[in-house]
């Protein structure tokens, strides 16, 4: 549906975002580094326009190449022995690359999860990924500062803009986890309720979406 | 997990809990899940069909339809697992009504094709759609019995066991066997009793163990056909019973061996014993516990086992009335029990008189320990002194039956109706007083208080004391329409606690705020309305079910609804009793009060069309009675 995204730069009627189709990711690493550190395990949730697709979920644990430590375990609560017979990533990015098709990317500082994915691609062999994604942090930083005259000067301390904060702030009901796929979930039902109100402020199209949100 | 949370919520809410496990997987494959902030136009009157059955996770939705003039109104409001847009998705042309957000809503939504294919292949999915209140009792009787069960212990009751199942082969001998050759089949079988056939083969009597020992007690001759001793009265209970409806005939008429037929022929014989090994607290051994106490001390001891009784029943039984109907067999037996000790000590009575029990008790309609509500009638005294005499024994007698009844756990009425008050323990002409004045000068006060006689059953003495009583007043009632009237006038300003919109009416703040309470609004409208009708129609039967039963031929209220007033009546009374063992097993005391939040989304359905049905019923006696409504 979105093949050759970036060509559409030239049409008259772009892609609304109620009829676009999107792919929520989330991802649980060993840590932050991206030279030292790998991903754990992989969730991602679809979504056609506004509705998110309970049937077509991804989740993946996995071998992690690099060592885990002791605080992450802590924070994803993934143990080296449940990942030990786990696929190493390899296995994982085909499946995950056909799972996201030419879907929007979509996720909470989806930058990081998605330097990871590369990284692990190149390392492999592979190209990097090549679809559009937006950062659910950067929409919500926009919607705040688009609020009103005085929210202009909106600026939200950092650890005001985690996914469960600003999902608890839109009544989203979730259990604390950090699993990849069910932080996914609620990624993608904040991503649900900013499509509901992004039309409202003038984000009609794909491309005005990536205008304020491109990861 | 995103999937296992469709899935709960689908098991928990109608129509999808209709569905078995796998096709609740396909259906929650099928699912995605929309957000539609407060005041979003899902659907538009005149617009297209529905094109997805959407049923609300979270928030609620208000339902409009334009009127003759071109403004809307709303005429629905669906709340969290309701359902909406089957309608025009089935009828495929416009969509009926206007369909918007009243707050944030989540729905999960299933589409048109997957519904379409649901309904071919699920008749219960649709069914449910052309929603009845008679078709979701028994499915919601389910739910409730499958909930006791997850609290419960192992110790399942077998009452669910067709009594086929444990159904013994029997031993048959002609009837002019002699004792002594019965004697020997008994003991070579080792088998306790033999059904005897008469000439035509038919099962005519039984003889048992106990049968052989009188014979041996009273030293009969052993040469004697087993005719002449056998028990004749054979109760039998058919095959496809529940050994449920066994025990309640043993407990009824106190026997220890039943006949079960099968198709018409003799299929097997079924003892007290083998109900006892089915299950270690049976209702039977306890009928026979309360019949081998002495003192009123043992039967408290013996007594508080009946709440684990109940707790038992309720987890094995589909329907109210069974379950009330044992409950029922059971505290007549305590109060025969109390009364015939009472007898003892106070030596018997000057003058023939009859115990009686009114309200619930009255009705059959008793669920866990209720108030005390009995009364005395004793036969007219030929002299003002001979009265005096009996009124001293009836008060000793009754004071004593009052004390030992709170002993055993009936609590006492907390309106003094009971035998013990010197008013309700009056000669048989009194009584006819007190009816007359009731019927013939039928204040509202007066016939509120007198309701609950009308009920009235006897359960110890001389019956007839009672029946008399009973063709005394019912063709004053026939003469009476004001008293009618009267009756009709508390029926119908007691409405059911559903408010606009469907909505709940619930306590405002107190001990019971956001609770409505189920006895008051449900229980004793249906008891009244019915009773009402009973009495229109001269008709002696107390318990409500019995009256309905009676009346669907006769009455055109009833017969157009009888079906749904057993059923709701049934529903009703077996969700009190659910929710009064939850009480009790967290230690509270059982109560009314029930929060319709706490209900499952059928329930809450279900209750609503009882409410509803009550609230016709009385539409229905307001026609009948309207010039004698104030």
């Amino acid at each position: 549906m979105l093949a050759g995204f970036f060509s559409r730069k030239d049409d008259t009627a772009p892609l609304a975002i109620g009829e676009a189709e999107y792919t929520v990711i989330d991802t649980e690493l060993t840590g932050l580094d991206l030279k030292k550190d790998s991903i754990v395990s992989i969730g991602a949730v679809r979504m056609k326009g506004a509705r998110i697709d309970i049937g077509a979920s991804f989740y993946q644990l996995i071998h992690p190449s690099s060592g885990m430590d002791h605080k992450n375990i802590l924070i994803h609560g993934i143990t080296p022995s449940e990942v030990e017979q786990k696929p190493a990533i390899d296995a994982v990015l085909d499946e995950l690359s056909a799972f996201c098709g030419d879907s929007v990317i979509v996720g909470h500082f989806v930058s990081l999860d998605i330097n990871f994915i590369n990284k692990e691609l190149k390392r492999t062999g592979r190209k990097n990924m090549k679809n559009a994604a937006v950062d659910t942090c950067k929409i919500y930083e926009w919607i705040k500062s688009n609020e009103g005259p005085f929210s202009r000067h909106y600026t939200a301390r950092r650890d005001e803009l985690d996914l469960f904060s600003i999902a608890r702030e839109y009544s989203i009901s979730f259990n604390e986890g950090h699993n990849a796929l069910s932080d996914a979930f609620i990624t993608a039902q904040l991503f649900q309720r900013f499509l509901s109100s992004l039309p409202g402020s003038g984000v009609k199209s794909i491309r005005d979406l990536l205008k304020i949100g491109k990861a | 997990m995103i999937l296992e949370e469709a899935i709960g919520f689908l098991k928990k809410n109608p129509p999808f809990q209709l569905l078995d496990e796998p096709v609740l997987k396909d259906v929650a494959h099928n699912l995605s899940m929309e957000f539609y902030p407060k005041d979003t136009v899902i659907l538009k009157q005149d617009g297209p069909p529905s094109e997805a059955v959407r049923t609300i996770k979270k928030g609620s939705v208000k339902i409009l339809m334009k009127a003759e003039g071109g403004t809307d109104s709303i005429i629905d409001y669906r709340g969290e697992g309701d359902s909406f847009g089957f309608v025009s998705l089935i009828a495929g042309d416009k969509q009926k009504t206007t369909v918007i957000a009243a707050d944030d809503t989540i729905c999960y939504t299933l589409g048109r094709d997957k519904v379409l294919k649901l309904i071919e292949s699920r008749p219960a999915f649709a069914e449910y759609f052309m929603s009845h209140l008679t078709r979701y009792v028994e499915r919601t009787f389910e739910e409730m019995k499958g909930r006791s069960l997850a609290y419960s212990g192992t110790d399942r009751l077998l009452f669910t066991t067709p009594s086929g199942d444990i159904a013994k082969e029997v031993i048959t001998v002609p009837e002019d066997t002699t004792l002594q050759e019965a004697a020997q089949v008994m003991a070579k079988h080792r088998i306790s009793s033999l059904i005897v056939l008469n000439r035509n083969n038919v099962p005519a009597g039984i003889i048992t163990d106990r049968d052989l020992r009188r014979v041996v007690a009273s030293a009969r001759n052993v040469t004697d056909p087993v005719k002449n001793i056998m028990s004749i009265s054979l109760i039998r209970v058919d095959a496809n019973d529940s050994c449920f409806d066994a025990v309640l005939k043993m407990i009824k008429y106190n026997i220890h061996h039943m006949i079960v037929i099968k198709e018409g022929e003799l299929k097997g014989i079924i003892t007290n014993h083998d109900l006892m090994l089915l299950q270690g607290t049976s209702p039977l051994s306890f009928v026979n516990d309360i019949e081998k106490q002495q003192t009123i001390e043992d039967l408290v001891t013996v007594s508080a086992k009946m709440n684990t009784i109940i707790g038992l029943l309720l987890q094995e039984s589909t329907k109210a009335s069974s379950i009330t109907g044992i409950i029922t067999e059971i505290n007549d037996r305590l109060l025969k029990k109390v009364i015939e000790i009472a007898e003892r000590k106070f030596g018997q009575p000057p003058v023939p008189y009859c115990f009686i029990v009114y309200g619930s008790e009255g009705r059959k309609e008793q669920t866990f320990k209720t108030d005390q509500d009995n009364a005395i009638i004793y036969a007219d005294t030929p002299s003002a002194e001979a009265e005096e005499e009996a009124e001293k024994y009836f008060s000793a007698l009754a004071g004593f039956i009052k004390d030992s009844l709170i002993q055993i756990g009936f609590s006492s009425c907390r309106a003094d109706y009971m035998a013990s008050n010197p008013k309700w323990r009056k000669p048989l002409k009194r009584w006819k007083e007190y009816f007359e004045n009731w019927i013939s000068r039928p204040t509202p006060e007066a016939v509120l208080k007198s309701l609950i006689f009308f009920d009235m059953r006897p359960v110890h003495g001389k019956f007839s004391l009672c029946n008399e009583l009973g063709s005394f007043y019912m063709p004053l009632i026939a003469k009476n329409k004001i008293f009618l009237g009267q009756m009709a006038n508390i029926i119908v300003k007691n409405s059911p606690p559903i408010g606009f919109l469907k909505s709940f009416v619930v306590e405002k703040s107190g001990e019971h705020k956001n609770e409505f309470d189920l006895k008051l609004k449900g229980v004793m409208p249906l008891n009244d309305i019915i009773r009402l009708f009973a009495l229109e129609s001269g008709i002696k039967l107390t318990a409500t079910l019995d009256r309905i039963g009676a009346l669907k031929i006769t009455h055109p209220a009833v017969k157009e609804y009888h079906n749904e007033l057993m059923h709701a009546f049934e529903f009703i009374m077996m969700l009190r009793m659910h929710y009064q063992y939850e009480q009790i097993k967290e230690g509270r005391s059982p109560e009314n009060f029930i929060n319709p939040d706490k209900l499952s989304n059928l329930e809450k359905r279900t209750i609503r069309e009882a409410f509803h049905l009550i609230s016709k019923l009385q539409g229905t006696v307001v026609e009948m009675y309207k010039p004698l409504i104030v």
